[in-house]
C-alpha cells in the first residue's frame, strides 16, 4: 500500500459513521455518531410507561417491546441523521451486561444488519458506554479522571486513563444506588422509576432531620453497600406508619442525603488516591440534583473539576454505545459472528 | 412430605448470613431455596451466606439480582441467585431462562418466588424472613419435598451438636 493510500484509509476511519444500538434494559435506543464524537441523531424509546403498573421492568414485556421498537427506532435515527443504511461504516451494539432476552434483540439485529451490509461491527460493554458518555459533552474531562457510574443496576468507581482504558476501583457489594432509590420509592408507595420522584420529594424535606446510616465500609477502599440503608428506611417507615404522610419529604431527603454523602466521599477519595484532578459522574443517578449540587460545591473547595454528561446522555442511550464502539473499531477490534451476549460479567 | 416448620431467631445480619452459610454447606445440586420477606428483610444477606457455604470465593460479591434477575456464582456447584421482584407474575418465565436454573445442576435461591406458580418450584425449602425488632429476624423454614426434608434434617442435627 502506498503512503497516500494509507492516509486516505486513515481519513476514512476518522470520518467513520457508526450506528449504535442499545437494548440492555428499559430503553430501545439507536443513534448515529460521526468520528466517535459528533452525535448526528440519538433516539430513545422508553418503556417506562409500560412498566409502571408493575413497579419495575418486566422482562417479558421488555423483550417484546424491544422487538416492536427496534426497527422504527433505528429508522428514525437514520432519518434524523439524513443518512441511509448504505452510508453507515460500522455498527456498535450493547453486548452486556443486562437482561439476556432484551440484549439479544438488539444484538441479533445488529449482527444481522452488519452481515447484510458487510460492514464491521463491535459488541460493547454497557458500562464502558456509560463511562464514555462524558466524552460526548461540550467540555470533556482531560485524562486521567476518576468516574462514578451510578444507575439502577450498577454503582462503581473507575479510574479512566484512556478512551477505552478503565480500571475498576470499587463497586457495590449489594444494591446499586439507583435501585435503592427505586426501592425506597416503592416503600413510600410512590412510582417507578424512583430517582425523579424521591429527588423532588426530598426538595421539600430537611436532609438532616432523619439521620439514616451511611455505609462507608473500609474507608480506604471504594466499595459501596446500600442494603443496610434500605433496611433502615423500611424500619423507619414501619415505625411511623401512622403519620407517614407528614414525614414523607423528610424520609426522602434523609435517605437521599445518606446516598449522596457516601457517593461524594468515595468519589473524591478515589480521585485523590489515584492522582486525578478531574471527576466525572455518569449513569442515571447523575441526574440527581442534590448529587450535582454537592459535587459542584465540594469539588470547588477541593480544587477538583467535575464533569457530568448532558442529561439526555446520563440515562441509557445508543450514542454512548456508538462512540465507544467507534474507538474499539478504530483500535483494530471487531466482533465476529460467533459472539454472544452476556448477562453479568464481561467475558475475558 | 410435610413436617413442622423449623424456626430460627437471628440477632444480626451476620447471624442471618451464618444460617445461610449452613444451608449452603449442606445443599445438594438441584436444591431450590425459595425466599420470602419484605424489602430490606435480609433475603440477599441470607443468600450471601449460602454462597460462602457453597464455596463461592469471598472476593466474588453477591449483589442484588433485582435488575439482572438471575446472577450465577461459581461454587462447588453453581449458585443461581434469582429475584422475581420485577415480574408481575404469570409472565413468560422461559424468557429469562428460569427453567435452566430451577431444573439444572446448581442450587437456586429464589427471591420473591410468590410471583411464581408454586408447582414450578417442585421440591423446595421455603425460607420466610420476618423482622423481629431492630436487626433481629425470625427465620421460618418449611419443607416442601424429600430433598428439602433431608436438608433441614442435616441442619437440625448440626445445630443440636453445637
Amino acid at each position: 500500500m502506498t503512503g497516500a493510500g494509507r492516509r486516505s484509509q486513515t481519513q476514512e476511519m476518522v470520518n467513520m459513521i457508526i450506528l449504535g444500538i442499545e437494548t440492555s434494559c428499559d430503553e430501545t435506543a439507536a443513534a448515529v455518531v460521526a468520528d466517535g464524537r459528533r452525535i448526528l441523531s440519538s433516539v430513545v424509546s422508553s418503556q417506562i410507561d409500560i412498566h409502571h403498573p408493575y413497579g419495575g421492568v418486566v422482562p417479558e414485556l421488555a423483550s417484546r417491546k424491544h422487538i416492536e421498537a427496534i426497527v422504527p427506532v433505528t429508522t428514525e435515527a437514520l432519518s434524523k441523521a439524513n443518512l441511509d443504511l448504505g452510508q453507515i461504516d460500522g455498527i456498535a451494539v450493547t453486548q452486556g451486561p443486562g437482561l439476556v432476552g432484551a440484549l439479544l434483540v438488539g444484538f441479533s439485529f445488529a449482527k444481522g444488519l452488519a452481515r447484510v451490509l458487510d460492514i464491521p461491527w463491535q459488541g460493547v460493554n454497557h458500562l464502558e458506554g456509560h463511562l464514555h458518555s462524558v466524552f460526548l459533552g461540550d467540555d470533556p474531562p482531560p485524562i486521567p479522571f476518576a468516574a462514578l457510574l451510578a444507575s439502577g443496576g450498577h454503582t462503581s468507581i473507575y479510574r479512566v486513563s484512556g478512551v477505552t482504558r478503565f480500571e475498576v476501583l470499587g463497586q457495590t457489594r449489594d444494591d446499586a444506588a439507583g435501585e435503592a432509590f427505586d426501592k425506597v420509592s416503592k416503600m413510600l408507595g410512590l412510582g417507578y422509576p424512583g430517582g425523579g420522584v424521591i429527588g423532588r420529594l426530598a426538595g421539600r424535606g430537611g436532609p438532616e432531620r432523619i439521620r439514616f446510616p451511611r455505609a462507608y465500609l473500609d474507608r480506604d477502599r471504594f466499595d459501596f453497600s446500600f442494603s443496610g440503608l434500605k433496611t433502615a428506611v423500611n424500619q423507619y417507615i414501619q415505625r411511623h406508619s401512622e403519620d407517614l404522610a407528614d414525614r414523607m419529604a423528610d424520609i426522602a431527603a434523609g435517605f437521599q442525603e445518606a446516598v449522596v454523602d457516601v457517593l461524594v466521599e468515595k468519589l473524591f477519595r478515589a480521585a485523590e488516591t489515584t492522582g486525578c484532578r478531574h471527576i466525572a459522574v455518569v449513569g442515571g443517578v447523575a441526574a440527581n440534583g442534590r448529587l450535582r449540587e454537592r459535587l459542584a460545591r465540594e469539588g470547588a473547595l477541593k480544587g477538583l473539576s467535575v464533569y457530568i454528561p448532558p442529561l439526555d446522555l446520563c440515562g441509557d442511550n445508543a450514542a454512548m454505545i456508538a462512540a465507544i464502539g467507534y474507538h474499539h473499531l478504530w483500535e483494530g477490534r471487531a466482533s465476529g459472528m460467533s459472539e454472544d451476549v452476556y448477562s453479568r460479567y464481561k467475558r475475558p | 412430605m410435610s413436617r413442622a416448620p423449623v424456626t430460627v431467631a437471628t440477632r444480626s445480619p451476620d447471624e442471618t448470613r451464618a444460617l445461610g452459610r449452613a444451608i449452603g454447606r449442606r445443599a445438594r445440586p438441584g436444591a431450590i431455596i425459595a425466599l420470602y420477606g419484605d424489602l430490606g428483610s435480609g433475603k440477599t444477606v441470607f443468600v450471601q451466606g449460602m454462597a460462602r457455604g457453597l464455596g463461592v470465593p469471598e472476593d466474588c460479591y453477591v449483589t442484588s439480582p433485582t435488575y439482572t434477575l438471575i446472577n450465577e456464582y461459581p461454587g462447588r456447584c453453581p449458585l443461581y441467585h434469582v429475584d422475581l421482584y420485577r415480574l408481575a407474575g404469570g409472565g413468560d418465565f422461559e424468557e429469562i431462562g428460569l427453567d435452566d436454573v430451577l431444573y439444572g445442576d446448581g442450587v437456586a435461591a429464589v427471591e420473591w418466588s410468590e410471583r411464581l406458580d408454586p408447582d414450578l418450584l417442585g421440591d423446595h425449602l421455603a425460607v420466610h424472613i420476618a423482622a423481629a425488632g431492630g436487626s433481629r429476624r425470625e427465620i421460618r423454614m418449611s419443607v416442601h419435598g424429600p430433598g428439602a426434608a433431608i436438608l433441614v434434617k442435616d441442619l437440625e442435627r448440626s445445630m443440636k451438636e453445637q
